[in-house]
């Protein structure tokens, strides 16, 4: 009895540590984002894993810090010059892939990245607000430590994490929690572009 | 079931199917769609409601109006807020029914109305999450008016379309329908060659199949036709004079002594020219050929105005006239009259009238007579013509002692019409080579009570003589059709019908009536008789009596058949299932007659019976001539 007991517990410490040393990108799918965008990009994701084994075992604080510090480094391009299309929601492997994005992009790759290093999503949430430094419309990733709390904005134009008081160039329009929207059901549609997303991320979209 | 019922019946039922099929495809994507609808005013309600909500700053008040606003507007079941502890700020749902929707359709239909979620917030901070279901009720009349439209449509399309199918199937198959009349006519062996060849292979070569084995059918019948025609003239025609035979009196005359025959007698006059070797020395052949060609017509002129006569040549020197119904003061004064046009002829010819003249001998015969007694009587006649000064003899029939006189026998017969006191009796056709029964023959006997009853041939003679033999099978036929249950049931009987009754003015009216009402509950097979030589005499007249009995299922057979017709095309348009001879007749045909006979009767699938047969050698020889169904006394003797 107390053999198998002892099976069975070293069955779950060995399947929780394969689980826990899964990478952010599996490897067959670095093969082809490596064989697509070439060596520079396997290095970025692999810097990219690197930058996340390192906070695994941080606060959500940490781990917001070095999330959004890796992402801001990517650069700025519009969706037009990218993918000639003038809204694209593209999939962290491409926004890393091709090494630039828009601002959709950085919080989906925020976002993404976060979820994995097991930051509760009810947490994130997608804003959309208006920029009055750039005078444009804007979307940043907001993180709501209880849903009371004041957010902290994850913003590409501002590559530190501020609280929500300290943006005053930002309003905020509206946001969504892809959790919530998760929780509508598979089959059904919940936010077209948000729907979208999670189809390209299901077939691995690079 | 026919073929075309059969394609018609499975095309409408895949035609019904695919129908059905895209009818309930249709529906289910129409109520998908209609759910997704639904699904999508909710989503978009849920968000644009959400932003609106944002501006409220957290004021419930201002929101419970937002949502009053957007709940009262459009179709929905519920919207709830709730806070960010998941605390109900403010809800409003619809308790209506669905009232103008059938329950069955509820029932038979689901529809969800999923519930779309947005989350609120005021500025930076969370509000919590708006909740939107549609309601379900504006689905449902959607849905039920699409179902309404998608029956009507089904129904129209299937309507429409099992009607072209009808068109198209009966198009297609028209051709197959001519060939199945064709094949019927067959059976009926009738011969109809398809002028129109169907264009579909298998059809075409069915058609040229068809017209092939019914070409060969009729070239079978017309060859028949032509040899017995043939030898018809070889058999019964003397080549030198035109005129008949002796063999053709022969075959003639059973028809005239019979006791039903037409008539009660009459005159044979037997012609005898001497002096003829002496005639073909002294004028040679030739001109003594003219002569006999001379003298003949004078027979043919001096009998034309006597109904029903017989001139036949009976050997080189003898000629026989029979007269029927003519009396023997007139017979006289024909002979005469004969005997002078001869002598004037043989003395034109360049011949003594003392050498070369004519005996006459007279033979007042009854339908009571036999043949031999009649040829006996008349050769008496003639022999003493020849020994008298005038060269004509008369020699009359010993007067039958009548046991009852033509008004007591007409008396008799009116009153078994009026109290129908004719009853059948049945008489066995048997098919010898089968070993079966081949049909019962109907006779009819007049029972007045249960001492006094007389036999066909005891009352039908005196009934022709009273002009009583139309009432009597007046009256029988309509025992025979109103009162059937005498005869057996479930088998098939034959009645003659005779010449008199055929072609009296109200019998096919009266027959007519009484098939429509009767025929179809007679309880046995009916096979008519008619007389070989009306019908192929008055045939427009039997071709309307032939419609009535095929269209009610009675069968026509022939009787008095001895094939003396100048065409027997008649047996192909008649198609009578049998013919009936006299046994002697068919003993008395060659065997390429009898073989031309039977050509034209098996195209056409007609039996040949021979009746009159008594004895076991009569049978024998009849067997050997191919006629197996026989019908007499021999039949009593035969087991089946």
């Amino acid at each position: 009895m107390f053999k198998q007991r002892v099976l069975v517990l070293l069955s779950l410490f060995f399947i929780t540590t394969a689980l826990a040393n899964e990478p952010y990108v599996d490897k067959p799918l670095l093969d082809r984002i490596s064989e697509k965008y070439k060596i520079y990009a396997k290095k970025r994701f692999f810097y990219l894993q690197q930058t996340l084994d390192s906070v695994k075992d941080k606060s959500d604080l940490e781990k917001l810090e070095a999330v959004n510090n890796f992402f801001n480094d990517v650069r700025y391009s519009s969706d037009k010059k990218i993918y000639n299309k003038s809204d694209y929601w593209a999939t962290p492997w491409e926004f890393l892939g091709k090494d630039r994005g828009d601002c959709e992009d950085y919080a989906i790759s925020k976002y993404f990245a976060l979820k994995y290093l097991g930051v509760e999503p009810k947490k994130l949430f997608f804003t959309y607000a208006r920029s009055t430094k750039f005078k444009a419309a804007h979307m940043v990733l907001t993180y709501f430590e209880t849903p009371k709390s004041e957010p902290l904005i994850l913003d590409n134009t501002n590559r530190k994490i501020f609280p929500a008081s300290q943006r005053k160039d930002l309003t905020p329009i509206y946001n969504f929690n892809g959790d919530l929207l998760n929780q509508i059901g598979k089959e059904k549609k919940s936010h077209k572009k948000w729907d979208q997303l999670k189809l390209n991320m299901q077939r691995k979209k690079i | 079931m026919t073929l075309f019922k059969q394609i018609a019946l499975m095309l409408s039922i895949f035609l019904l199917v695919i129908l059905a099929t895209v009818l309930t495809l249709n529906f289910q994507s129409a109520n998908k769609s209609v759910q997704e609808g639904l699904y999508e005013d909710a989503k978009n309600t849920a968000t644009s409601l959400s932003l609106s909500l944002g501006s409220a700053n957290g004021d419930i008040s201002m929101m419970s109006t937002m949502i009053n606003a957007n709940f009262d507007s459009g179709h929905y079941i519920n919207i709830t807020l709730v806070d960010v502890d998941n605390i109900t700020l403010y809800t409003r749902e619809n308790e209506s029914e669905i009232t103008d929707i059938p329950k069955w359709f509820l029932n038979f239909v689901n529809i969800e109305a999923p519930t779309a979620l947005a989350n609120v917030s005021a500025g930076w901070s969370q509000v919590g999450i708006l909740s939107v279901q549609s309601d379900t009720a504006y689905s449902y009349q959607q849905l039920y008016s699409i179902f309404k439209n998608l029956l009507i449509s089904f129904a129209v399309i299937a309507t429409i379309g099992l009607i072209i199918l009808n068109l198209l199937l009966h198009t297609i198959l028209r051709p197959l329908k001519e060939v199945q009349k064709q094949a019927a006519a067959v059976i009926r062996n009738e011969f109809i060659i398809q002028e129109n060849i169907p264009y579909t292979k298998e059809f075409k070569d069915v058609v040229l199949g068809m017209n092939n084995m019914v070409s060969k059918v009729k070239a079978m019948f017309d060859k028949g036709n032509r040899e017995l025609k043939a030898h018809k003239e070889l058999e019964y025609i003397d080549q030198d004079t035109q005129l008949r035979n002796r063999k053709y009196l022969i075959d003639k005359l059973p028809s005239y002594l019979k006791v039903d025959a037409s008539s009660e007698g009459g005159v044979n006059i037997i012609i005898a020219l001497s002096g003829m070797i002496e005639a073909n020395e002294k004028i040679g052949r030739q001109n003594v050929n003219r002569l006999f060609i001379g003298i003949a017509n004078i027979f043919k002129s001096s009998a034309k105005d006597i109904k029903d006569n017989i001139i036949a040549r009976m050997n080189g020197t003898e000629f026989s006239l029979l007269l029927p119904d003519c009396s023997g003061k007139d017979a006289l004064e024909l002979a005469k009259n004969i005997q002078t046009s001869c002598t004037e002829i043989i003395k034109s010819a360049g011949l003594d009238e003392n050498e070369a003249f004519v005996s006459i001998g007279l033979y007042k015969y009854s339908y009571l007579d036999t043949i031999s007694q009649l040829l006996s009587h008349s050769d008496n006649a003639l022999a003493q013509a020849k020994f008298s000064n005038e060269n004509i003899h008369i020699e009359k029939a010993e007067d039958a002692v009548e046991v009852m006189g033509k008004e007591a026998w007409k008396s008799i017969i009116n009153r078994a019409i009026e109290k129908n006191k004719f009853h059948f009796l049945s008489w066995s056709v048997i098919d010898t080579k089968a070993k079966k029964l081949a049909h019962h023959v109907l006779s009819i006997n007049l029972t007045l009570d249960e001492n006094t009853s007389y036999s066909y041939a005891q009352f039908m003679a005196p009934a022709i003589q009273s002009g009583l033999s139309h009432d009597i099978y007046q009256n029988v036929v309509n025992i025979l059709f109103k009162i059937p249950n005498m005869i057996l049931r479930a088998s098939t009987y034959s009645l003659r019908l005779p010449h008199e009754y055929l072609i009296a003015p109200d019998s096919y009216n009266d027959m007519s009536e009484l098939l429509r009402i009767h025929a179809a509950t007679l309880p046995f097979k009916l096979i008519i008789e008619m007389p070989d030589k009306l019908v192929r005499q008055d045939f427009i007249q039997i071709k309307q009596y032939i419609e009535l009995f095929r269209k009610h299922d009675i069968d026509i057979g022939i009787f008095e058949f001895i094939g003396d017709s100048e065409d027997y095309q008649y047996l192909q348009d008649l198609r009578p299932v049998y013919i009936k001879g006299e046994g002697s007749y068919f003993l008395t045909q060659n065997d390429q007659s009898l073989s031309a006979l039977r050509l034209i009767t098996d195209s056409v699938d007609i039996s040949l019976i021979a009746v009159g047969v008594m004895e076991m050698e009569t049978l024998e020889a009849l067997e050997e001539k191919g006629i197996h169904i026989v019908q007499g006394r021999i039949t009593e003797m035969l087991e089946v």
